[in-house]
């Protein structure tokens, strides 16, 4: 059957690409583990087509997206006509498949860089590289063998999806144009569609795919028997990693805080811990590298950190794709029926590697002497360690879904019969990682200090007294005047002040500036700075939009203010109006304006406009509004407002009718407010040749009040022929109208109906606002660490 | 013994020590049923919103309240002090943190899964088709 308007050249080609990048991936593997010169060109040859049609394939996704053909089921899910072109990147890594293609993007951009760079290296180091692309490849393969398919492909057609085959309407060759539901998308999620999410996937997947380099490496060594000549590039990449890594989940924390109203820049969710971990195991990794380059005798450890930080990049994969995340996350993509493939992949690489370990651990080569411990080896090794068990206990907290669904009531060995839960996961994390964060932050600033191999305890110490007084005295003032004597809390303001100090003091009295170590120090300040910021900005975190309901001091729900449009009210140390909203696109913005008391007067300090983006298919999504300063950010969302249009909200002007049977004489009790009798009823009925021309009733009723007040009213009741006409009576005062509906002709009773009047209600908003002191410091660090990162790659390259 | 073999060691046992620890300290999913068992003990309950309840915000006080049935059946109401998440009756599952009392349950964390916001099927109105 001939479809009318289908793309189908880009479906060939998409999958044409695929299948091609596939095979090339495979070859390439097999090419680069054979022996001999050829089978090694070949290895490159394959490796670079594969990178090329994977480009290619990219390239015809951007291509199809770009110009929405609907068709595709990728693209009508993830875009739409009114999609502004800037979000089309975003778009692209929306979906699993997207974000797949992002990943292997990176890792064929890393592998061709190698195939230059790696030398004597090349055939292990890339051929590791072909594996694990051929294994990424398949997830958007989308083959079908019988009823199990290989992969995803997102060059699908909507009428080929397995719940739409064999539909009537995929029946009818003009379907594109016969309905309506493809001629737009479904659009991208408005959370996304910000520049966070143009910028932050790709700088995360860049990190993820830099820690295959060093795992490359190390599985090249293993499988060479050579520990030796491979350090110094290994080591290169994983200080890469580090950087690279560290700044795109600096990013996603970016994100959340300044688009997104989860209140604040660290959640300690699933997604965000398991991108975290192989940070802080590269972070090992990397440090031991360092130690075996400069004194050795650490090859084990620095082998195994390497290795487990792919594998854990790999688990990461697995929890976030597979769906097992399902209950305990915000942001885990949904399943797209791959975490068969997912654990296979997983599996491959963790067998497949600490095998070789095992295998290889008798012949490496082991320390000949004892670290002494005064020796900066022996610390680092230490700092390694605490970052390790630090990233286990994340992992394994991280995991309860997982144990749920292998020991689990449903599990595969059932060891309890119901499923755990972290109860309160911020808490949890917050309470066991300080500590370790305390060590690490110490070991950062006594590092510098420290020697390979001995260090003169005499010099050790008087080379910092001038750090030991200036950390003490700056951390005795912060916590005096931020109110914070927590002593956990003290002591990781003291460390990191300690680290910030130490590592400056160092830099510019001690190494007078040397660009070999000015990348380290710089990136171990922007360490300290990064873990003072966050202590300093959580723990202080203060809600200043308190309204005055309390239930109870665990409850919050006296964190969020009412109010009135026009209303100023006071929050904080600010006075706060709500001036009115205006529509901007998607957007509706609130106006809000802070003012100071100043002798008594008010005076104008700020504005914000906190948002609500307004999107039909995908629901609404509140956006914060931040008023940054240098030592404080004034952070505010709308918790709460009223969307409903004027013809959502109804022609409300009368509530609470009621009908009212009375005869002559009778009375009411009505709304528990008014007693309302009928006092007489009057008939008017002409008639002419005995026909009844009209009849018109009229109720005369009394409305007294709890005041003793009474008003009369009359409403009339009106009928000729089959036509009912009313006349209402209104008491304007009380606001009550009232209406003779009809007469019951089975007890022969005047119907009325009685209502009151809706007092128009005044708009108003809830809002949450949050104070976050000294939040730039943690930003600061930020950009110290990626600067750090930067000078000592570019100085150790030059080195070498 | 090596200094790298004990701190190696203490790494372990930190490790271990902290497992045990933990196994007896997290809390379960429950079912509203189980809540009510438990005392007012902190748990999780995975429910779906009930539309025959009633549901109610009152933003002076900043309450919300809703009926929600969990995955047994049963059906309790639920007490959320914070403002009425946005697309509240768009959600597919609610994922609820709290402790039940006698007349309600009380949420301190809700989170909720849209359909709508990650897999909206493309589907095709069938009964377009024949008109």
């Amino acid at each position: 059957m001939e479809y009318v308007g289908e793309h189908l050249w880009a479906a060939n080609l998409g999958r044409g690409l695929t299948a091609l990048s596939f095979t090339m991936a495979l070859l390439s593997t097999f090419a680069y583990y054979a022996k001999g010169q050829d089978w090694k060109k070949l290895g490159r040859f394959a490796f670079r087509v594969h990178a090329v049609s994977l480009f290619g394939l990219i390239g015809t996704l951007f291509f199809i997206m770009a110009n929405h053909y609907f068709e595709f089921d990728y693209v009508w899910k993830h875009t739409s006509l009114d999609l502004p072109a800037r979000y089309l990147f975003s778009a692209f890594w929306e979906g699993q498949e997207g974000s797949f293609l992002l990943w292997m993007f990176w890792n064929a951009v890393l592998g061709f860089i190698l195939t230059y760079s790696a030398k004597s290296f090349e055939g292990p180091v890339v051929g590791v590289f072909a594996a694990v692309q051929a294994f990424l490849v398949s997830m958007v393969l989308g083959v079908y063998i019988g009823d199990m398919h290989i992969g995803y492909s997102p060059f699908i057609l909507v009428r080929e999806l397995q719940d739409n085959v064999g539909l009537p309407w995929t029946q009818f060759t003009d379907y594109l144009t016969r309905f309506p539901n493809f001629a737009d998308g479904s659009g991208l999620n408005p959370l996304l569609q910000n520049y966070w999410m143009t910028i932050h996937p790709p700088t995360l997947f860049l990190g993820f795919a830099s820690t295959l380099v060093p795992f490359s490496y190390a599985i090249a060594g293993l499988l060479r028997r050579d520990y030796k000549s491979w350090i110094n590039s290994a080591l290169i990449w994983s200080f890469f990693s580090v950087g690279i890594l560290g700044v795109g989940i600096l990013m996603g924390g970016a994100w959340a805080y300044e688009a997104l109203s989860f209140g604040g820049f660290w959640a300690w969710d699933p997604v965000e811990n398991t991108s975290l971990v192989p940070w802080l195991t590269m972070a090992a990794g990397a440090h031991l590298l360092l130690v075996q380059k400069n004194k050795g005798g650490v090859i084990p450890s620095a082998l195994f950190m390497l290795i487990l930080t792919f594998l854990l990049v790999l688990y990461s994969t697995f929890l976030t794709r597979s769906g097992v995340l399902g209950d305990s996350s915000v942001h885990a993509f949904v399943d797209l029926g791959l975490s068969g493939q997912l654990l296979i992949y997983l599996l491959f690489f963790s067998i497949g590697s600490l095998v070789l370990l095992l295998a290889r651990y008798k012949g490496l080569p082991k320390k000949e002497k004892e670290d002494r411990m005064d020796s900066r080896e022996f610390w680092m090794f230490i700092g390694a360690l605490t970052l390790l068990i630090s990233g286990l206990q994340i992992t394994l907290s991280t995991s309860y879904p997982v144990f749920n669904k292998l020991f689990g009531p449903e599990g595969l060995m059932t060891l309890y019969d119901k499923d755990k839960v972290l109860s309160d996961p911020i808490d949890h994390y917050n309470a066991i990682q300080v500590p370790f964060a305390i060590v690490i932050v110490l070991l950062i600033g006594a590092g510098q200090f420290l020697s390979y191999r001995k260090t003169s305890t005499a010099l050790f110490f008087k080379r910092q007294i001038l750090t030991l007084a200036a950390t003490t005295l700056s951390a005795l003032l912060s916590a005096w005047s931020l109110k914070m004597w927590n002593p956990m809390y003290f002591l990781l303001l003291w460390a990191s002040y300690y680290a910030i100090i130490g590592n400056l003091e160092f830099l510019i009295r001690w190494a007078k500036g040397n660009w070999n170590v000015a990348g380290s120090t710089v990136a171990h300040v922007g360490f300290g700075l990064i873990i003072a910021g966050s202590l300093v900005s959580n723990a202080n975190k203060d809600v200043i939009s308190k309204n005055k309901t309390f239930i109870h001091e665990e409850f919050p729900a006296n964190e969020n203010l009412l109010i009135h449009e026009g209303d100023t009210v006071q929050m904080g140390d600010y006075w706060v109006s709500w001036t009115g909203q205006e529509e901007e696109g998607y957007y509706l913005n609130y106006n809000l304006e802070f003012f100071k008391e100043n002798e008594g007067k008010l005076e104008g300090s700020f504005n914000l406009k906190p948002r609500i983006q307004l999107n039909e298919k995908m629901g609404n999504v509140a956006e914060p509004s931040t008023k940054h300063f240098l030592s404080k950010d004034i952070y505010t969302h709308v918790t709460y407002a009223d969307l409903r249009s004027e013809l959502e909200k109804g022609d409300e002007e009368w509530k609470n009718q009621f009908d009212l049977e009375l005869l002559q004489g009778e009375s009411h009790f009505l709304y528990g407010k008014y007693k309302v009798q009928l006092d007489t009823l009057v008939v008017e009925a002409p008639s002419s040749d005995g026909e009844l021309d009209y009849v018109v009733l009229g109720a005369g009723i009394s409305v007294r009040t709890m005041q003793d007040s009474v008003y009369k009213i009359m409403p009339v009741y009106a009928v000729q022929g089959d036509k009912a006409n009313h006349v209402d009576a209104e008491i304007e005062e009380l606001g009550l109208k009232f209406r003779f509906e009809r007469i019951n002709y089975e007890t022969n009773k005047p119907v009325i109906s009685a209502a009151e009047r809706t007092e128009e209600e005044e708009p108003f908003i809830l809002i949450k606002a949050e104070v976050f002191p000294w939040i730039n410091l943690l930003w600061l660090g930020s950009l110290m660490i990626a600067i750090g990162t930067f000078i000592a790659i570019v100085t150790r390259i030059r080195r070498s | 013994m090596k200094n790298s073999q004990i701190a190696i060691i203490i790494a372990i046992a930190i490790l271990i020590g902290y497992s045990l620890v933990r196994l007896g300290n997290s809390s379960t999913y429950s079912s509203f049923e189980d809540a009510i068992a438990l005392n007012g003990e902190k748990t999780t309950v995975i429910g779906f919103l009930d539309l025959e309840g009633s549901m109610d915000f009152n933003p002076k006080t900043v309450q919300f309240s809703f009926t929600a049935k969990d995955k047994k059946g049963n059906i309790s109401k639920v007490i959320y002090n914070q403002p009425k998440p946005q697309d509240f009756e768009r959600s597919e599952e609610i994922t609820m943190t709290g402790y039940a009392t006698d007349s309600a349950f009380i949420a301190t964390e809700i989170l909720m899964k849209c359909p709508s916001k990650y897999n909206e099927q493309n589907e095709v109105d069938s009964d377009k088709i024949y008109k």
